[in-house]
Parts: structure tokens; C-alpha cells; sequence
């Protein structure tokens, strides 16, 4: 079974909340990412969002484009992101690895995800398409790979429906207008918004963009599956990138799961 | 605001496989209520008028299509004509779609109006449109545009609208239209954005296309009054392709007529460094439409190079890559030297600076005026004045001004 869709179930069963951390490959560097892949997983996390790099980000706040443009300076490609999750898989072959990313990079890269070698990955979120579509509408496809959709405050009734529907692994709700990382989260908005989408998922639902505190997880968590936390890890990566020091995250990502448990 | 001529894009906005909506979710409903907007008003007869009387009062339309004597004469070939969209208010085409896309805004309650230039000219268009309604309005431009096209730039600020200076990526065009794109995300529901060109998700290429068009049309009955034919090409130079859309489009149905984009060739196009994603790219997604892209063999897109600001755009509107592919429309490219040239030959010659994008259509001349014989007739797209280059040109010419 996917690890992913295994994971999910497993905390369901529990009636536990799910922990999502993303990073962005290859910031500061390739080396770095594997060791706090590792460290996030030891601190809680249960699933890790690998942000695959992309010149034109759209819907990145400037904390998570800056993180990019590093990751591209180091030559970053998707070919080496699937050798890194290669690597990691030595170690851990439990946790599921969603690569998000545009899909540019997808399409170009077509026969990485339709190999998939090993079969490393669980999971791929585009950020640029339409809900209702994912990659195997753009002729890319791997039966082991599920597709998670994206859902949004603005997105009406009748397509939360078909969008709800056609997600696998999870639905992810885009908690604000904006881009990640930035502040201004309506919890009435975002528990209506989801109970309808519940209404029609056959995969949990969980929420991100726009989490920071402890206390911005565990009010989400209370009205979905499980929150994901991404620009805050992020700008912690960059802060500590120069001293490799990177024990706030532990301490930070702690405090979260605590708080959602 | 002909759109029956061929029925491209189709109901998902593609023309052929290029095109779509490649956005973030967030902004999929905004898509949706524009296209619903636009297609209740696009045949709506008090709508045309008010589009009609605002280009023919503010803009000054119809532009002229002038005879150039001394062009002519120095090929010793065809006649060539000037489609004169450097007289309109503002000194470019860019302003035929603003004066739609703002009523489009108007109709639909929107109160702040956002927008993406490069060369500055829609920066100019769309500023001068908003301040005319009154409307809030800030222009994102990349912070090496607003260093070469410093004039615009202050016209922008005179307008009242606020200037975003971008400074990520390559800080030109693409990133200005990132960042705007950015900026749409998070205040989606009061905000409309007027894409300056025939790019971005649909129905933006469609809309931009179909306001543009209004140059095709008047040429049709010009070159029927001047010459009583069609012309035996239109030459237009192509960055996303909206004065080149504008253009051809009505002419697409006459097969008499050659459709030729001039796009940026940089130092050449044989180098890479360019902006030429019709010559030299690949079909790929960016800003929310699939169609020719200057990308990396990773997939990344490709930094630009051109002298003008305007081209320097490594992606173009899906309806040229549609063109390009079924062969109805040629694309070529001529080099940053060649443009420079043609700036100043075509200045001497005819008593008209033209903008540095427009000189890449002109310096094509060299090579299509052998194709064509003394009875032929061709139109050049002046797609803008050059008043806004002059710094650029006087300071590659090592002149202080």
C-alpha cells in the first residue's frame, strides 16, 4: 500500500492529527535536506512535503521563493531530488514523501515520476493546476503515485465537489487568500470550508499556508485531518543555514505536535 | 471585437495544445467570473460602444496607415505602409486593450486595478485608464526595467498609480508577472489584473487578442481605401505578441496575406542569448499557459536577453505557438544590432522614432523586401514611439544626455 494513503489511515485509526513539514530541496544544500529530513521526522512530523524548486513560483510568499532561488543556485533538478529521496529511503522507508512542486518541472521530467525507481515517492501536489485535473491529465502517470489536490477559499460549492472527489492521498485546503506564508487566516471560513469538503472527500482533509504558531496548529487541527507547516521551517532553514545549527526546528516542531495531539 | 472569425481558443481556452489555465486554485473562480463577464459583454451593443467611442475620443483612433516614401524607395522593392499605433495617447498599442480590460473591471465592481510592464508602456496604459476612473492602481516591474525605462516610470507615478520595483529572478518582465500574480492571489476578490499581452491563463489571451483586434480590422478596410487589396504581408514584432495578435487575427482567414513575428534574437540566436522562445524553445507552462518557452534541459525557465525591454520575455501568447505550428504565421528573429540599426535608419528615413521593439519589425525589412516585387504592398505594426529608449540607445551610442 502507498505510504502515504497508510500513514493517513494509521492516524485515523488513532484519532490522531497529521503533521506535514515542508522543506525545499537542496536549501542550503542537498547534504543538509537529508539530515533534516531525518531530524523532522525524529521530532514528529509524519509526513515530509519536498518542495521541488522552480524559477517562477507563483504562489510562493518571499520566504519560500528565496528558498528556491538558493536551491537553484545549487543546481537542483528533479533528477537529483529522486536521488536524494533514494538516499533517504536507506534509512527510513516509512514515511511518505510528497514532492510539491509546477508543472512545468513535472511535465519536462515526465519519465522521473513514471519510473519512479525503487518507487521512493508516495505522493506529487502541482501547485499550478486546476483542482479537478492532475498529472495524468497532462499525459504523466505512475499508478503508485497519488495526487493530492488543492481546494481553496475561493473555490465554489459545485467544484469543491468533483475536486473533493478526484484527490488522493489527502485534500489539501488552502487556508487564505495569498500566498504560503502569509497571515490572514479566517477559522469560521476554513471550518465551513472544510466540513463541505468532507462532505464529498474519500481522503482526509488537511489545511496549510498561513500556519505559524503553536496555537495557529492546534485551532486548525481541531477543524481537519492535520495542518502543514511550511514557510516557518523554511525561514528557520535559511537563519540557521550558515552555523548548521538547527535545534530551533527540533524545539519548534515539537511544540506543534504537542499542540495538535 | 470580432471573435467569429475562427473559433479558437475552444471552451477550456486552448488554441490547439497551447493555452489553458495553469493557476493556483485561488484564482481558478476569478478566471471563471472574467470569462462569464467578458462573454456576456463581449456582444453586448451599449458595451462596444463605449469601447468604440473611448478609442476613437481618448485614444484618438483610428490610428493611420501612413505610406513611407523614403522606406520604399530604399528597398527599391514593395510598398511598404506604417500602421501608425505610435500616435494613439500614451505612444503604443497597449492602450487598446486597457481602455477594454478597464470597463471589463468597471462592470465588474472591481476598485483596484493591478498590472505587470516591462517596457513600461502597459505600466503607462493602464495607469492612464485607472486614473481616468479614478481607481486605485500599482504596476509591478522588474528593478532592472525600472532602471532602463526610468522615463516611463515617472509617467507611471505622474498617472497616480504606485510603482513596485521586483527584484526576484531576473527582475524583468516574467518576475514582475509573478509578483502580480502574487499580489491577484491574495487580493482576489476587489482586484482586477490587466494582463498586458496575450499571455497568462485563459481568457486572458482571448480578451487581449480580441481588444488588440480593432488594428486588424481598420487595417482591412485601410489597405481595401489605399491600395484596394489586401497587403502582401504584415510584419509585427513579437515579446508576448499582443500588437502582433492585434494585427493578424482578422487577417487570419486571408491566406493572400503573410503574418511575420520579428521576435528578439539577442546577440543571435545561435548563442542563446535572446528572447525567442519561437526560434529557439520549447513547449512548456509559465504564467498559467502552455506554449513555446525558453527552458533549460531541467525544465527551468531561461533567462532573456534583448536590448528591449518590451521582448525581453522568455515565453509568448499559446495563439502564436497555435499559429507557429499549423503554419499559417512565420516567426524570425533579428538581433539586438540589427534593431539598433533599423532605430536609427527608420528615424533618418521616415521622421519617426520608433520604440526599440517595434525597430526588431523594420530590421526584418533587409531580408523580406527581396521576397517582394514593385507590386506587392506591406505593412509594418508600429507598435509604439521610441522617445522611451532614447536613454538606452544614447548610452550604447557612449552618449551623455
Amino acid at each position: 500500500m502507498n505510504r502515504l494513503t497508510n500513514t493517513l489511515e494509521n492516524l485515523k485509526n488513532k484519532s490522531e492529527k497529521a503533521l506535514v513539514a515542508y522543506l525545499v530541496a537542496g536549501d542550503p544544500d542537498i547534504e543538509t535536506t537529508l539530515e533534516l529530513m531525518m531530524m523532522l521526522v525524529d521530532s514528529g512530523v509524519d509526513i515530509i512535503e519536498i518542495g521541488v524548486p522552480f524559477t517562477d513560483p507563483i504562489a510562493e510568499g518571499p520566504i519560500i521563493q528565496k528558498a528556491h532561488d538558493r536551491a537553484l543556485k545549487n543546481n537542483v533538478t528533479l533528477k537529483s531530488i529522486f536521488e536524494m529521496a533514494q538516499k533517504y529511503r536507506e534509512n527510513d522507508n516509512k514515511t511518505p514523501l510528497v514532492l510539491m512542486g509546477y508543472l512545468n518541472t513535472f511535465i519536462f521530467n515526465k519519465t522521473l515520476i513514471e519510473d519512479n525507481k525503487n518507487n521512493v515517492i508516495d505522493s506529487v501536489l502541482v501547485v499550478d493546476i486546476p483542482g479537478e485535473l492532475n498529472l495524468r491529465d497532462y499525459g504523466v502517470y505512475n499508478p503508485n503515485i497519488n495526487t493530492i489536490s488543492l481546494i481553496s477559499p475561493t473555490t465554489k460549492k459545485d467544484r469543491i465537489k468533483s475536486i473533493a472527489k478526484n484527490s488522493s492521498g489527502f485534500v489539501y485546503y488552502v487556508t487564505l487568500r495569498g500566498v504560503t506564508g502569509a497571515s490572514n487566516l479566517d477559522v469560521n471560513e476554513i471550518s465551513n470550508n472544510v466540513e463541505e469538503i468532507k462532505k464529498h472527500a474519500s481522503v482526509p482533509t488537511l489545511a496549510g499556508f498561513g500556519i505559524k504558531s503553536p496555537e495557529d496548529a492546534k485551532l486548525l487541527s481541531q477543524h481537519s485531518d492535520g495542518v502543514i507547516i511550511g514557510s516557518s521551517i523554511v525561514q528557520m532553514i535559511e537563519e540557521g543555514s550558515q552555523s548548521k545549527e538547527f535545534d530551533r526546528i527540533r524545539t519548534y516542531i515539537t511544540d506543534i505536535k504537542k499542540a495538535i495531539s | 471585437m470580432k471573435s467569429d472569425n475562427i473559433n479558437l481558443p475552444d471552451k477550456n481556452g486552448f488554441f490547439g495544445e497551447y493555452g489553458g489555465k495553469f493557476v493556483p486554485e485561488t484564482l481558478m473562480y476569478a478566471l471563471e467570473e472574467l470569462e462569464t463577464t467578458y462573454e456576456k459583454l463581449k456582444n453586448n451593443n451599449e458595451f462596444k460602444k463605449q469601447f468604440y467611442k473611448d478609442l476613437s475620443e481618448f485614444v484618438g483612433r483610428p490610428s493611420p496607415l501612413y505610406f513611407a516614401e523614403r522606406l520604399t524607395k530604399h528597398y527599391g522593392t514593395g510598398s511598404i505602409w506604417l500602421k501608425r499605433e505610435d500616435l494613439n495617447h500614451t505612444g503604443a498599442h497597449k492602450i487598446n486593450n486597457t481602455i477594454g480590460q478597464i470597463l471589463l473591471a468597471k462592470y465588474m465592481g472591481k476598485k483596484r486595478i493591478i498590472a505587470e510592464t516591462g517596457a513600461g508602456q502597459h505600466g503607462v496604459a493602464t495607469a492612464t485608464v485607472a486614473a481616468r476612473l479614478g481607481l486605485e492602481c500599482h504596476i509591478y516591474m522588474g528593478s532592472e526595467d525600472v532602471q532602463r525605462q526610468s522615463l516611463n516610470v515617472y509617467r507611471i507615478k505622474l498617472l497616480g498609480a504606485q510603482v513596485h520595483s521586483v527584484d526576484s529572478g531576473s527582475a524583468t518582465l516574467k518576475d514582475a508577472l509573478n509578483e502580480a500574480l502574487r499580489d491577484w492571489v491574495t487580493n482576489v476578490d476587489d482586484t482586477y489584473y490587466i494582463i498586458g499581452s496575450v499571455t497568462g491563463p485563459h481568457p486572458y489571451p482571448m480578451i487581449v487578442r480580441d481588444f488588440n483586434s480593432v488594428v486588424g480590422e481598420e487595417l482591412i478596410s485601410q489597405s481595401k481605401e489605399l491600395f484596394n487589396s489586401m497587403p502582401d504581408a504584415i510584419v509585427a514584432c513579437v515579446g508576448g505578441g499582443s500588437n502582433a495578435m492585434g494585427a493578424f487575427y482578422p487577417f487570419i482567414k486571408f491566406n493572400e496575406t503573410r503574418l511575420i513575428g520579428v521576435e528578439a534574437g539577442g546577440e543571435g540566436v545561435e548563442t542563446g542569448e535572446h528572447a525567442a522562445p519561437l526560434n529557439d524553445g520549447k513547449p512548456g507552462v509559465l504564467h498559467g499557459a502552455l506554449s513555446y518557452l525558453m527552458q533549460d534541459d531541467s525544465g527551468q525557465v531561461k533567462g532573456t536577453k534583448s536590448v528591449s525591454a518590451g521582448l525581453d520575455y522568455p515565453g509568448v501568447g499559446p495563439e502564436h505557438s497555435w499559429l507557429k505550428d499549423s503554419g499559417r504565421a512565420e516567426y524570425v528573429a533579428v538581433s539586438d544590432d540589427a534593431a539598433l540599426k533599423a532605430f536609427h535608419d527608420v528615424s533618418e528615413l521616415e521622421g519617426i522614432i520608433p520604440a526599440l521593439e517595434t525597430a526588431h519589425a523594420f530590421a526584418y525589412l533587409d531580408i523580406l523586401m527581396k521576397e517582394f516585387d514593385k507590386n506587392s504592398n506591406i505593412i509594418v505594426n508600429v507598435s509604439g514611439r521610441g522617445d522611451k529608449d532614447i536613454n538606452t540607445v544614447a548610452n550604447i551610442d557612449g552618449i551623455k544626455i
